[in-house]
């Protein structure tokens, strides 16, 4: 910050103003209170002065400066609206208008069109501003109005430019567009994209990617970014499109993931109909990826969300109340035994949901059978990923890093936020590496791209612990141009003051992923590297703390604790002596886990029926038909309910209810509440939220109001042993019979078990579960085609998958997107691959 | 093979975004055109998106997208030429190809250009078929000569 800045004086329209050197002549003006029409400029964009709606008078200047780019000075004199001004603006509207397919703008019959739509007869002329999405809000429309330009005088010129629809969550139609170049700066100056460019000049200038190329196959992160900052309707959100103008907004914390970005929600008649980036300092500085921006809107719309707790019995459901269904619950786990009563939860729901649930588990059930499904997402690198998420760095440690290492990540649609803030630090000139078998966002423009055979790739962090340790790396199985990138790579991180490496899902589901994460601490040790782990579940780190494990207790203290438990006993009264641990989720996976009650609180019960004799199945949309449940019930989604989550960096913020659950749906702590004391139980008397946090605040520090609101870091340690299971099995090399290599990784954009992709269209196009992926050489090979069903089988493990041909994919390796269910080792694995028969 | 010219342009520039246009212009001079390929090793050699390089290419005239046809054809609409018809000889092959100026027939057979003035406008209307100028060119006599056109 600087000292003192120094002030100028200067005159616009008569008025005597001072303002701080450095300002533009738009920025003193609006300061002051005088309005200046403008198109091209944002708050969020560098000037550009294309628009020239924005000129005016300077005294002593022979021509019209633009006030957006012309720096304001000492003693300068200016007027911004004399006739001359008035009607060079409108002149220069007139052009825009010339081209632009709204002739309502200047109608005459405008008003009685508004009330009557009496000029019906526009509608197959031009588009019309009563059909573009952005009537009402447009700045174009706006900008019109205020210059009362009522004719056009230019011969009109439409384009009859074919409207975009191919690419999903936003249309494009250039015949509205303005050429502003707003969309184009946000893409390149703020989010670092560069998809956006303007093309070919004069009459036929259009903005959009390379060739004719949709925004997919441009590289486009689906930010939408550009969308927003549109004045004009050509850009338009698929989902949004028709809704006119948001009653309220609310902020409030996304879900999709452990960065935890602030989303502001638009509101209109009790239904959310779009989000927004919070301009959020903290976390995601005014960005947000694809998910937090798009898929929110449409999974909490859904049409097939649950209404009513419904009963399922052989094939058949019906609708029951609320009460029913508690006194069906009560009387299932009156006859289970507490070793054979499981819960399962989502990493996803809010911390007061978690910590009623395993109040209930503990107190209502006297069992430790909790568990979170984030478990199986991490397979046998549990234990050794909340390791690593210890050493959780804040997000701005990006910013002040001087070299950053991204291990299996991709920010293209997850995190993208964080790509956002690498790619400003890169411009800054930082040092960036990144360790990836696959192409992805940041293969091109990294400084080392260090790229590992399939499955070798805890080999490539070996060897940087062992470089940095200053011993030499020998090892022949990675060729040699990369053994000099590793050194380079080793030495840049050694040397750097402050590095970071982030971690990705990419090889999670690795059998090596214990080596390679353990690798990945000790090279963290070695460099004295922060680490951002930023889990695909939104919420673990609450999870953890709230002791929604069997071998956590609230305060992520280990079961066995003494002390925790008769702190708990005291503050819960009940004895928690004896409680049986022997669970986990795990164990669904087993053919023999013979349950006799299972609740599924936001997650997938096992696919075979056979898990539990009774499965009470809780969530935001209805169960496959082939999944297990006796008993449904609806709850709210995190938009209908109040609460807290516990981002990656392990800050704490709120999640704010902005409108109403569907049907009689409650929130999952509501459910569990209510449950409990129709069952007699005492200490879930809860009514809101903020009670429960009361609570919790007793023995996890940092839970009282003013703390969250403060959205500070809290100070954890992870010290527990969590058990794993995990079969090391041994990577086998292809041979001839199984010449590919197949790597599996379990969906990460996933929302209470289901993935994005089975409620929200767009997620479909843009990360599909259960295809192959396949390079097209090989699908050449092969005689494959985009869509072609193939089978594929390994040692022991057969199936058939759709294939998606992929330009970045390595040859002979094949890469499939699954549900954690489908998850079969060794992985990677061996295969061979033939089309299938039809 | 293809690979080799790239390297061979690039091995004369330092890598810096101000050289875009000059990697451009020996790219287009060497493969005729600015391939898809070619927007992708500049875009790697540069560190700049597909979509920037593709984007300030298709601002100028000069650069082309698609392969040129065997056989160029290219009317002369300069002053002289227009005054004496140009533009009808333009028609007439546009007419007779399919296509407009700036483009190739799908067989990439033709390739049908147009030229501001080719410097000989005492023979004017001209129209220049593979280098070779054929002056005083009449919309009869070039349906002619299109007409034969196996021995292009
Ligand atoms: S959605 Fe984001 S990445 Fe895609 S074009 Fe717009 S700003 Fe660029
Ligand atoms: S698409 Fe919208 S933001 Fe982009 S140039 Fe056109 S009017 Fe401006
Ligand atoms: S980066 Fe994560 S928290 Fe941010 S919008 Fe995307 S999914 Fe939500
Ligand atoms: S707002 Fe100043 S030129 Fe567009
Ligand atoms: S005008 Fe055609 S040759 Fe000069």
């Amino acid at each position: 910050m600087k000292q003192h800045t120094t002030r100028m004086t200067l005159t616009i329209d008569n008025k005597t103003v001072t303002a701080d050197t450095g300002a533009s002549i738009l920025d003193v003006a609006r300061q002051n209170g005088i309005d200046i029409p403008t198109l091209c400029w944002h708050e969020q964009l560098s000037p550009h002065g294309g628009c020239r709606m924005c000129i005016v008078e300077v005294e002593g200047l022979s021509h019209f400066p633009t006030a957006c780019t012309t720096p304001a000075a000492d003693g300068m004199i200016v007027r911004t609206h004399t006739a001359q001004i008035r009607e060079m603006r409108a002149e220069i509207l007139q052009l825009f208008l010339s081209e632009h397919t709204a002739s309502c703008l200047v109608c005459d019959e405008q008003e009685e069109c508004r009330e009557y739509m009496s000029t019906v007869r526009k509608a197959g002329v031009t588009t019309g501003c009563r059909y573009c999405p952005k009537d009402g809000q447009c700045e174009l429309q706006a900008v019109t109005e205020s210059l009362g330009v009522r004719d056009i005088i230019y011969p009109i010129y439409y384009r009859g430019i074919p409207v975009e629809t191919e690419d999903p969550f936003y249309d494009r139609d250039y015949n509205l567009c303005i050429l502003c170049g707003r969309c184009v700066r946000m893409c390149q100056e703020v989010r670092l994209a560069d998809v956006l460019a303007y093309k070919h000049r004069g009459r036929d200038a259009i903005i959009g990617p390379a060739f004719a190329r949709t925004h997919l196959e441009a590289g486009c992160e689906f930010c939408g970014a550009c969308v927003s900052v549109c004045p004009t309707g050509t850009l338009r959100e698929k989902a949004r499109a028709w809704e006119g103008a948001p009653d309220r907004e609310e902020i409030t914390t996304c879900t999709f993931c452990g960065v935890g970005c602030q989303v502001r929600l638009l509101v209109k008649e009790d239904r959310i109909i779009g989000s927004l980036p919070a301009d959020d300092p903290t976390v995601n500085q005014g960005q947000l990826c694809v998910k937090g921006r798009f898929c929110n809107t449409e999974l909490v719309n859904g049409h097939q969300r649950i209404r009513h707790p419904y009963r399922r019995e052989n094939d058949i459901a019906w609708d029951v109340s609320w009460d029913a269904a508690f006194e069906l619950i009560a009387e299932k786990l009156r006859s289970s035994a507490p070793e054979r009563t499981g819960m399962l939860v989502s990493s996803n729901l809010t911390n007061e949901d978690l910590y009623v649930a395993q109040k209930f588990m503990r107190v209502v059930m006297k069992t430790h059978h909790i568990d979170s499904t984030a478990r199986l997402f991490y397979g046998s690198g549990f234990s050794a990923y909340l390791t690593l998420m210890d050493r959780a760095v804040p997000l701005s440690a990006i910013r002040d890093a001087s070299a950053v290492l991204m291990v299996g990540l991709d920010t293209r649609f997850s995190r993208s936020v964080v790509g956002v803030a690498i790619r400003t630090a890169m411009k800054r000139g930082i040092r960036m590496f990144t360790l990836h078998s696959r192409e992805h966002t940041f293969s091109l423009n990294a400084d080392v791209w260090l790229q590992p055979e399939v499955g070798e790739e805890y080999r490539y962090v070996e060897a940087l612990v062992r470089l940095a340790a200053g011993e030499d790396v020998t090892d022949r199985s990675i060729p040699a141009d990369m053994r000099v990138r590793l050194a380079d790579v080793a030495r840049a991180l050694s040397e750097s003051d402050s590095p970071v490496i982030l971690v990705g899902a990419e090889f999670l589901q690795y059998d090596s992923s214990r080596a390679f994460l353990a690798a990945v601490a000790q090279l963290a040790d070695h460099v004295g590297a922060g680490v951002l782990t930023l889990p695909a579940q939104n919420n673990l780190y609450g999870s953890l703390l709230s002791g929604s494990f069997p071998e956590l207790l609230p305060g992520m203290r280990p079961t066995a604790d003494a002390a925790r438990l008769q702190k708990l006993e005291s503050l819960w009264g009940t004895s928690l002596t004896g409680l049986t641990d022997a669970w986990n989720a795990d164990h669904l996976l087993r053919d023999d886990c013979a349950m006799q009650f299972l609740y599924a609180v936001g997650a997938l019960p096992p696919v075979h029926r056979g898990a539990a004799k009774f499965t009470v199945f809780q969530n935001m949309y209805p169960p496959e038909p082939y999944c297990s449940a006796d008993l449904v019930l609806p709850t709210a989604a995190a938009t209908e309910t109040d609460g807290s989550f516990l981002n990656g960096e392990r800050r704490v913020q709120r999640v704010r209810r902005a409108v109403a659950p569907p049907g009689i749906a409650l929130p999952d702590w509501d459910i569990l509440c209510r449950l409990a004391r129709h069952m007699g139980a005492e200490g879930f008397a809860f009514t809101r939220p903020e009670e429960i946090r009361e609570e919790m605040a007793q023995v996890i520090p940092g839970f009282g109001e003013a703390e969250i609101d403060a959205r500070g870091i809290l100070p954890l340690a992870f010290d527990a042993v969590m058990h794993v299971s995990g079969n090391g099995t041994a990577q086998r090399p292809p041979d001839s019979d199984h010449p590919f290599i197949l790597h599996s990784s379990v969906v990460e954009h996933t929302h209470r078990g289901f993935p994005l992709a089975a409620w929200v269209e767009g997620s479909r196009i843009l990360f599909p579960e259960g295809v192959l992926d396949i390079s097209a050489e090989d699908a050449r090979a092969l005689g494959l085609r985009d869509g072609d069903s193939v089978h594929v089988s390994g040692a022991s493990f057969e199936e058939i998958y759709p294939v998606r041909i992929v330009r970045q994919q390595p040859r002979g390796a094949l890469h499939a997107s699954i549900l954690e269910s489908a998850l079969t080792h060794p992985n990677p694995q061996p295969v061979s691959v033939r089309k299938a028969d039809v | 093979m293809s690979e080799d010219i790239y390297q061979d342009v690039f091995s004369s520039f330092r890598g810096e975004e101000g050289e875009l246009i000059s990697i451009l212009l020996r790219v287009q001079e060497r493969i005729g055109y600015i391939s898809e390929e070619a927007v992708m090793r500049i875009s790697r050699f540069l560190r700049l998106s597909e979509n920037q390089v593709y984007g300030v290419a298709s601002f100028f005239s000069r650069f082309r997208f698609d392969a040129p046809g065997k056989t160029s054809i290219k009317v002369c609409m300069g002053t002289a030429c227009h005054v004496h018809g140009g533009s009808l000889l333009a028609d007439a092959v546009g007419w007779d190809l399919g296509i407009t100026y700036g483009q190739a027939t799908p067989d990439r057979r033709f390739d049908f250009q147009r030229a501001n003035c080719l410097g000989c406008c005492t023979l004017a209307p001209v129209v220049e078929i593979n280098e070779q100028i054929q002056s005083r060119v009449l919309v009869t006599k070039l349906k002619e000569t299109m007409n034969r056109r196996e021995e292009f």
